[in-house]
Formats: structure tokens, C-alpha cells, sequence
């Protein structure tokens, strides 16, 4: 009994920080695809390009991951830009983006991907911090102890401040305000004197920024190479879809929900199986309650 | 002081025209009555003045009392809601996901209604008391009067001296349009602003019209001198009436 309660007190911590850290991944994509109805399946391919900006950075320079992860936001923010200027530019204007837009965010994925395995090859990658390997036993009781990985509590905490900082922005500015605004109805923010492509690019050019710091969350908490990102699609998109369209606090609950069900799962039925859990989430949310946990009924989606 | 003038212009959608040489002038704290029924281009029209569609040719402008003059033909739908002309579209197009308030602050997006925001909401708030007691709803839940209150409500959240108002009265019961009406007629009186109103419903409409145009397949088919004149000439009852 004593064996059975540590394990799912284990399994409830590690599931709680890494759902966390799921948040961390699945931010950005909350703001482009739950917001702004770009379906970035690049996400989290360019989240792994972050991981490997914090390696190179933590590696030839001795910075710190996290550090690192700030330090390559802004050239994120014009990456993010500049993706925005060709898919509007080639698609959105012009209409088409639903399939074809998906295609180029495929196409994008892959030329990451690509570019990262010539480059570093295919084998696992980590970086050095004080943090990384240490952790905090709290004993409970009897043959009870909780194990929290610094590196897991490092990525919980900084989701968490990136949640709330985005979530405040969205919410208490004209700017973020207009970002979910702009989905819903773009002639009539042109009537609020608002240039809602503007207003796209920059969102996006945002929610692609967040990779620099979810990257390095990324490699942080595992060794990664190149094509890990495509293991992420499903847990990213899942966690998105279940919080609700363009809801940020949705996002953080539903994170923390996957973060748990994998981690019990995981450990008491084998590692193997944990990435079911998401896509059986997502086809259940889809099925239930496709507006997600809190997603807005009255909408225009 | 403001006047919004509109000469010879001609405006549609790619190769279709839809305004054939319209001019329509809103003099200073005026309310204008656009009368004419669906199809006939009221909304191209004002769509035209907010700067979404494009004139083919023709102009809009706004003179101001000291005589200079802003050209709002080729402006940005930005600059024109920067220069003070605001709209409630047809249809209200509401932010559905986003609450009352909400909708009322971005209203006051343009930089010179943001310094104003509290006085504002205070005024739209005193104006459709329903609007305060629903601030924390979501805009898509209510209904189709009180997203018409909220509709006004944003559009004056910007602080306008111009302020285009298209079909009001579309899908409301008929004791919510004589209100709504009601209420656009006491802003010009409380506000001094100058309104362009756009209508089908032509008894509603000429209860607060100062003068009015009656618009048919994009012409102007009549204009009235003055509020008498578009209650009882002839010409109105021939073209809008059908008798």
C-alpha cells in the first residue's frame, strides 16, 4: 500500500510539473493557432531549434539555458515575423491558406529539421546547468518520498511567469485586446481604426517567440535531437484543442491535466504508452466537447 | 465643426459599380437620413466613407470650420477613425468571445480616445444603463437589442465628431427600433455630433432627420431641402413608398 501511494504521490508531482512545462511548449501555438487560426504545425519543430540555440550558446559560451532562451527571443520574435510576411503574402491574402497553408507550415517543419540534422546530425544533445541531475526529496512517511527534479521545477516555474506575462497582455492592453479580437471579426476592428494584419503579424511573430525560452525548457528537460519536435505535434495541439481556443489559462490548466494523465499512466502502466494518453485526450475533447474546458460557446469559430 | 461631404463619387467591388455618382452632404450636428431599401448601395456607401472599399473616382472629405479641409478619398480606414469618423456597421459586428466591456475598449483603440477611456465608458454606460449591468458578459450572449446598444456604444468609445450609422433597426422588434432611434436622435442633440444614418425603415428614420437622400441602384433619387420637405413631398412617397 505504502509502495502504491508513493508512486501516484511521484506520478502526481512529476505530473504537475510537467505539465508546466507542456504550457511552456504549447503557448506560442495557443496564440497563433487558438488565437489567430494559423495552423503552425512548425511549432514545435521550431521550439526544438530553440533547444539547440540554448546547446550551442551553453556549450561553445558556458551561458546559462535559460539565459540563453531570452537571449535568442527577439531573433525568434523576427523569425516569427518573417513567417507571418510569406504565409499572408502567398496565402492568407488571397484566401487560401486552410490547406494550402498547412502544407507550407509542413514544408517548414521539415526544412528546420532538415537544416538541424546536416548541421548537428542525429544524435541526443543536453546542456549544463547547476539545476540539471540535482533534486528534493521530501520524506512523508514510511517508505513514502516525493522526488521534484529541479530541472522539471525550473520549467514549471518559468511557464508559469510566461503564462501569467501573456496572459496579462492579452488581456489588459489595447494591443492583446485586439489580438483576440482580430479572429473574430476583421472588418470591424478596421472600423476601430485598427490594421488587423498588423495586428496578426506581430501576435504571431509573439507566439513564435516564445520558442526561444520553450526551447531551452526543452532541452533542459531532455536530451533532444533533431526530429523530437514531431513528438511533441500531437501533445502540443492536444493541450491547446482541450484548454480551449485562445484561451491562456485554459492552455496552463489543460498542460497540468495531460502533464498528470501521462505521468500516471506512464507509471503505472510503462513509459510506452504515454503518448497515447494526449491523442486519446484530444480525440475524446474533439468528440465531447469541442469547445475545450474553456472555450467560448457564443463564438464565431 | 464638421461637415462631411461627399461629391460625385462613384465606388463598388472589382469591376461592378454600385455608387453612380453620389453626393451627400452632412452639415454640422446634423443627422442625415440615407433612405432606400436593400440592394441599393447604402452600405457600399458607407463602407466607402470608413475607407474599406475604395472610391473608383469622386470625393469624400470633411471641412472643418475654419475652412481647411481633410481628404478622406484614398485615407486608411486608420487614419479616417483617427480623423473622427466612427461607424456602427450593419449587422453590429460585435466581438462575439470578447465580454461588454471589452468590446467598448477597443472602441477607444485610435490614441486620442485612449486618454478619455474612463469618461467615455462612464458615458456609454449612463446612455444604455443595460450595457453596466452586462460588462462582464460576453458580447455573443446577448441580445439583439443590447448588442445594438453595445454596437453604438463602441462606436462612440472612439470620441467622434462624425458618426455613420447603418441600418439600426435591422432585425430588432419594432418598440427596440423606435428606442434605438430614439437614442441616436438625443446624441446629436446631448453630443453635437454630425450622424449619417443609413435606414429602411423610413417613418423611424425621418422622426430624427434633419434632411435625408433617398438612394436607388446607387443614384441619389432625391434629395430633401430640409426635414419638412422629406416628410411631404411627393417625390419621397413616389420613389421610396412605390404609390
Amino acid at each position: 500500500m505504502a509502495t502504491f501511494i508513493d508512486l501516484l504521490l511521484n506520478a502526481l508531482v512529476i505530473g504537475i510539473l510537467l505539465g508546466g512545462f507542456y504550457a511552456a511548449l504549447s503557448i506560442g501555438l495557443s496564440i497563433t493557432f487558438g488565437l489567430l487560426d494559423v495552423v503552425n504545425i512548425a511549432h514545435p519543430t521550431i521550439l526544438v531549434l530553440g533547444a539547440f540555440i540554448a546547446y550551442i550558446l551553453n556549450t561553445s559560451l558556458g551561458i546559462d539555458p535559460i539565459l540563453a532562451g531570452l537571449i535568442a527571443t527577439p531573433f525568434f520574435f523576427v523569425f516569427g515575423w518573417l513567417i507571418y510576411q510569406v504565409y499572408y503574402n502567398a496565402f492568407e491574402k488571397s484566401g487560401s491558406e486552410s490547406l494550402r497553408g498547412l502544407a507550407f507550415f509542413f514544408g517548414l517543419l521539415f526544412i528546420i529539421e532538415v537544416g538541424l540534422i546536416i548541421q548537428f546530425g542525429v544524435d541526443h544533445r543536453l546542456v549544463e546547468a547547476p539545476y540539471i541531475g540535482e533534486s528534493w526529496n521530501i520524506v512523508i512517511g514510511e517508505e513514502i518520498d516525493v522526488a521534484i527534479p529541479f530541472r522539471l521545477l525550473v520549467a514549471f516555474v518559468v511557464a508559469a511567469i510566461a503564462t501569467l506575462a501573456i496572459q496579462v497582455y492579452l488581456t489588459r492592453t489595447f494591443f492583446g485586446r485586439a489580438v483576440r479580437a482580430v479572429a473574430q471579426d476583421m472588418m470591424a476592428l478596421r472600423l476601430m481604426g485598427v490594421d488587423p494584419i498588423r495586428v496578426k503579424r506581430i501576435a504571431f511573430a509573439l507566439g513564435v517567440a516564445t520558442a526561444g525560452i520553450g526551447g531551452a525548457l526543452m532541452i533542459i528537460v531532455l536530451p533532444i535531437e533533431p526530429s523530437v519536435g514531431r513528438l511533441y505535434i500531437g501533445n502540443v495541439f492536444a493541450i491547446v484543442v482541450l484548454g480551449g481556443l485562445g484561451s491562456i489559462s485554459g492552455t496552463l490548466l489543460a498542460a497540468v491535466i495531460i502533464g498528470i494523465a501521462e505521468s500516471i499512466v506512464a507509471t503505472f502502466f510503462g513509459p510506452s504508452w504515454s503518448p497515447a494518453v494526449s491523442f486519446g485526450i484530444l480525440l475524446a475533447v474533439l468528440a465531447l466537447r469541442p469547445e475545450g474546458l474553456f472555450g467560448k460557446t457564443a463564438g464565431a469559430h | 465643426m464638421v461637415e462631411l461631404v461627399i461629391k460625385d463619387l462613384y465606388a463598388g467591388y472589382g469591376a461592378v459599380t454600385v455608387l453612380n455618382n453620389v453626393s451627400i452632404d452632412v452639415p454640422n450636428g446634423q443627422t442625415v437620413a440615407l433612405l432606400g431599401t436593400n440592394g441599393n448601395g447604402k452600405s457600399t456607401l458607407m463602407r466607402c466613407i470608413s475607407g474599406l472599399i475604395k472610391a473608383k473616382s469622386g470625393t469624400i472629405e470633411l471641412r472643418e470650420e475654419d475652412g481647411s479641409t481633410i481628404d478622406l478619398t484614398s485615407a486608411s480606414p486608420q487614419e479616417i477613425v483617427e480623423a473622427g469618423v466612427a461607424q456602427v456597421p450593419e449587422g453590429r459586428r460585435l466581438f462575439p468571445d470578447l465580454t461588454v466591456e471589452e468590446n467598448l475598449t477597443l472602441g477607444a483603440y485610435r490614441q486620442a480616445a485612449r486618454a478619455t477611456l474612463a469618461t467615455n465608458l462612464e458615458y456609454a454606460f449612463t446612455l444604455f444603463p443595460r450595457l453596466a449591468e452586462r460588462k462582464t458578459q460576453l458580447a455573443g450572449s446577448m441580445s439583439g437589442g443590447e448588442q445594438q446598444m453595445l454596437a453604438l456604444g463602441r462606436a462612440l468609445m472612439s470620441d467622434p465628431r462624425v458618426l455613420l450609422v447603418d441600418e439600426p433597426s435591422v432585425g430588432l422588434a419594432p418598440i427596440l427600433v423606435s428606442q434605438m432611434i430614439g437614442k441616436i436622435g438625443e446624441l446629436s442633440q446631448s453630443r453635437g455630433l454630425t450622424i449619417l444614418m443609413a435606414e429602411q425603415n423610413f417613418n423611424q428614420a425621418i422622426r430624427i432627420a434633419d434632411k435625408g437622400y433617398i438612394i436607388v441602384h446607387g443614384e441619389i433619387a432625391f434629395a430633401s431641402k430640409d426635414a419638412t420637405d422629406l416628410r411631404e413631398n411627393d417625390m419621397v412617397k413616389s420613389y421610396y413608398l412605390g404609390a
